[in-house]
């Protein structure tokens, strides 16, 4: 198989954008019956080289050869004829349509959509490759899980040869995630070419054939996992420094208590009891769409506790949102990084100013100035590149605009801090940052803390939490690692008994 | 109230329901493809109006009919070059046409005005003419009703059961879905424009061959508004529209004959009673769960950079 001609073999490709280079004299095969995982930073030009491989984008030089033959993919449409497929992070799927017209779409060659033949056909292709589907169910009934195998059903009903993920598994439970590892493997072995994107390095070490690793966009490294190739290796070939993808974490001692929650319901939510305390880090964890947004929003005022109460630093729910003035203690830091927590129009100086004036007004006019000194003390502190504070905050990278919201909520000195999905889109050297800064912080708050990533929580919690349903299911020790290993099935909404946990695809 | 006045009644409201049920018709096809268009007031109107001078003129009302269709694809093609070539508001750009049509309709109509013109005139359907009740009311039409009663089963065909049916849908609710199928969204919007103008045309078109057969101005009178309102009533399917249609009709028609019998009433009231009833329609039908609108009626395509 190894000596068979590449499917598609990309040759000293390259793409600018103005002074950027996005894409540096790329070359690489891709061959069928075969997983590769790209792998790399943010701002690698993982995105780049996947557009100009659909079509998205023309590249300034080089070629594409498909089956040994130069073609120019000068459009979408031409990408798919040529048997190229993307699964996109963001499903293109249209929710009010059922599973099976999602597939057929653009596929039927005759002007009356024969259902009965098609659905057949759909339903042959799902069985050869092991995926479980209602064809008639409407899309927005699915998880997200059965939405991704929705997309991947598409590409097959186009006779994709080259399927392309985009990490695929930021959405995905754990258990999905297996799920989504063992189609692609049932799709490598009917002769599929994948490729697969990600920067989670113990899966890209789990399921990848081969491994090319992009850096200011040219690749790097190509590889091959072995078992001498750990995942802090490849975090090291990849940031270009060694990586600890771990920080260190001591117990605090607990102080007073922040935050306590008692049956809180409605909302979706359904007797919701937690207690934190300054020095704590609580995290939450669960699949989106478990009640975190609710449970958040509440506690942050954005609405009103049904039933249930909630005391935040010592008042009540009512009490402390009635009084609330800019100093109050409480910070949140949204998952929506350009849209709640920032006016992505304005400049830094204006976005710090949004929630700290303390300091910084005399009756209705703001100083400017003196803001404008700490604001450059603080970016200097947090390391926030470029350090310009007159830069729209659309223009910063994801993992400086998420350190300058960090830098601007943690300068009020917050006892309760909640953060949503903090490091949701940064690179491994930004997300570590971001982490640092947290456990800092916690010297002196108590964090709750809302992540779908496993691997954040446990490395900066005190304690964890599993959300399901609107319920917090289950809520443990850091350091009970029997109780840990459930976490997996906990988030599925499985049941708490005691299983053996599949460790072999993660290992 | 006695059978054969209730029956008169009912054929009434299928006539003055007929035009409704074309621009009802015309805006769904044009929602669907996710394009809202608040000019079917304008684009009924200057299909009525080419209706109607095509008919003086050549004496053929089927002519003037198919006439007044593509009159009325013509002044939606405006709205598209405004929306989807240069990505302009659509509230805006609707209301524009509104005008623009009206304004146009009135001002080449001005001579005419109190002139007639050939038109159709009933032609009972031997056989189903003669079935009590159901014959007078609906088999004694002009042979545009019998056209407008296939439409919306021809129309449902159409959404749910053909390849190009099942594009526009997926434009209207989520245009990357319908892009990464390799479809191209921005000619199914304009397919969806212009098969909707050329609807809304025939419904103008109903009002001066059939109905009046006679010009005067402002003939559509709000009718276009109903039918904006009716197609949330109608969630946005075809057969509900024949409902909302009639009922529409059937309460102008009651209207009428309020009037005429003299009733105790200032005839302002009663000239208001169908846009009452418009109000209170969506009052009732709105937002109700799975009765929303396509998802993304209203927004643009953004050009891919």
């Amino acid at each position: 198989m190894a000596n068979a001609a590449p499917f598609i073999r990309l040759d000293q490709l390259s793409k600018s954008f103005g002074r950027v280079r996005a894409n540096h004299n790329i070359s690489l095969e891709i061959r069928r019956g075969q997983i590769l995982a790209l792998l790399g930073e943010n701002g690698a030009g993982k995105s780049t080289l996947m557009s100009l491989l659909a079509g998205q984008l023309q590249p300034d030089s080089g070629h594409i050869c498909l089956n040994g033959e130069e073609v120019v993919l000068s459009s979408t449409e031409k990408a798919i004829h040529c048997g190229i497929g993307m699964v996109y992070q963001h499903f293109k799927l249209v929710e009010n349509m059922s599973v099976l017209e999602n597939i057929i779409l653009g596929q039927s060659k005759s002007f009356w959509l024969r259902r009965g033949k098609l659905a057949a056909q759909v339903a042959e292709l799902a069985l050869n490759y092991g995926i479980d589907l209602d064809l008639d169910a409407p899309i927005r009934s699915l998880s997200m899980g059965e939405k991704q195998q929705v997309e991947i059903l598409k590409l097959l009903f186009r006779k994709s040869e080259l399927l392309i993920f985009d990490e695929p598994t930021a959405v995905l439970t754990p258990t999905e995630a297996d799920q989504l590892f063992a189609t692609m493997r049932e799709m490598a072995a009917k002769d599929k070419a994948i490729v697969f994107i990600s920067h989670k390095l113990e899966e890209v070490l789990a399921i990848a054939d081969e491994i090319a690793i992009l850096k200011q966009g040219e690749i790097i490294d190509q590889l091959k996992p072995s078992a001498n190739l750990s995942p802090a290796e490849l975090a090291r070939r990849m940031v270009g420094r060694p990586v600890l993808l771990q920080v260190q974490r001591r117990e605090l001692e607990t102080r007073q208590t922040v935050l306590k929650v008692q049956g809180l319901s409605g909302d979706g939510l359904e007797d919701v009891e937690l207690e934190l305390r300054q020095g704590e880090l609580l995290s939450l964890v669960g699949v989106a769409g478990n009640g975190q947004k609710a449970l958040v929003e509440t506690i942050c005022g954005l609405r009103e506790p049904k039933t249930g109460t909630v005391r935040i630093l010592g008042r009540d729910w009512q009490d402390f949102f009635a009084t609330r003035h800019s100093e109050t203690g409480l910070s949140y830091i949204p998952e929506d990084r350009q849209g709640l927590a920032t006016c992505r129009g304005l400049d830094l100086l204006d976005n710090f100013l949004l929630t700290t004036r303390h300091g910084f007004s005399r009756g209705p006019w703001l100083s400017k100035q003196a803001a404008g000194e700490k604001l450059e003390k603080l970016m200097q502190d947090f390391n926030i590149r470029p350090p310009d504070m007159s830069l729209a905050a659309w223009q910063l990278s994801g993992g400086n605009l998420q350190k300058l919201v960090l830098a601007r909520e943690f300068y009020r000195k917050p006892k309760l801090i909640v953060a949503e999905q903090p490091t949701q889109g940064l690179d491994i050297a930004a997300a570590e940052e971001v982490w640092r800064l947290l456990l800092k912080a916690r010297e002196e708050a108590g964090i709750l803390l809302v992540t779908g990533d496993l691997t954040e929580a446990l490395a900066l919690s005190d304690r964890i939490g599993v959300m399901f349903k609107g319920r917090l299911t289950a809520l443990m020790q850091r350091s009970d690692q029997a109780a840990i290993n459930r976490i997996p099935q906990l988030m599925a909404g499985l049941s708490t008994e005691d299983e053996p946990i599949h460790e072999e695809v993660m290992q | 109230m006695n059978a054969d006045l209730l029956i008169a009644l009912l054929a009434a409201a299928v006539v003055s329901g007929t035009p409704i049920l074309y621009a009802t018709l015309g805006e769904i096809i044009t929602e669907k493809s996710g394009v809202l268009n608040l000019g079917v007031e304008g684009a009924m109107m200057t299909g009525c109006f080419c209706a109607f001078i095509t008919a003086k003129l050549t004496g053929q009302p089927w002519l003037a009919f198919f006439a007044a269709g593509l009159a009325g694809l013509l002044a939606a093609s405006i709205h598209g070059l405004v929306c989807l070539v240069f990505q302009g508001n659509q509230v805006v750009s609707g209301l524009a046409l509104t005008i623009f049509g009206v304004g146009l309709a009135n001002y080449l109509g001005t001579p005419y005005i109190g002139l007639a013109a050939p038109g159709f005139a009933p032609v009972p359907i031997p056989g189903l003419a003669e079935i009590p009740l159901l014959g007078p009311v609906l088999f004694n039409h002009d042979p545009l009703v019998y056209l407008s009663y296939l439409a919306p089963f021809g129309l449902w065909l159409f959404f749910r059961h053909s390849r190009f049916g099942l594009g526009l849908r997926a434009v209207g609710e989520f245009p990357a879905a319908a892009l990464a199928a390799g479809l191209n969204a921005t000619a199914y919007r304009w397919a969806g424009i212009l098969g909707g103008g050329f609807f809304m045309g025939l419904g103008g078109a109903y009002l001066s061959l059939a109905y009046t057969h006679l010009w005067t101005n402002n003939l559509t009178a709000g009718r276009g508004w109903i039918a904006v309102a009716l197609v949330i009533f109608a969630f946005w399917r075809p057969g509900r529209a024949v409902f909302g249609a009639y009922l529409f009709g059937g309460i102008m028609a009651l209207q009428l004959r309020l009037q005429a019998g003299g009733a105790n009433l200032p005839s302002s009231l009663l000239l208001m009673l169908p846009y009452a009833l418009t109000v209170a329609v969506l009052l009732f039908s709105c937002r109700r769960r799975g009765t929303l609108g396509p998802a993304a009626l209203g927004v643009n395509i953004e050009p891919s950079s």
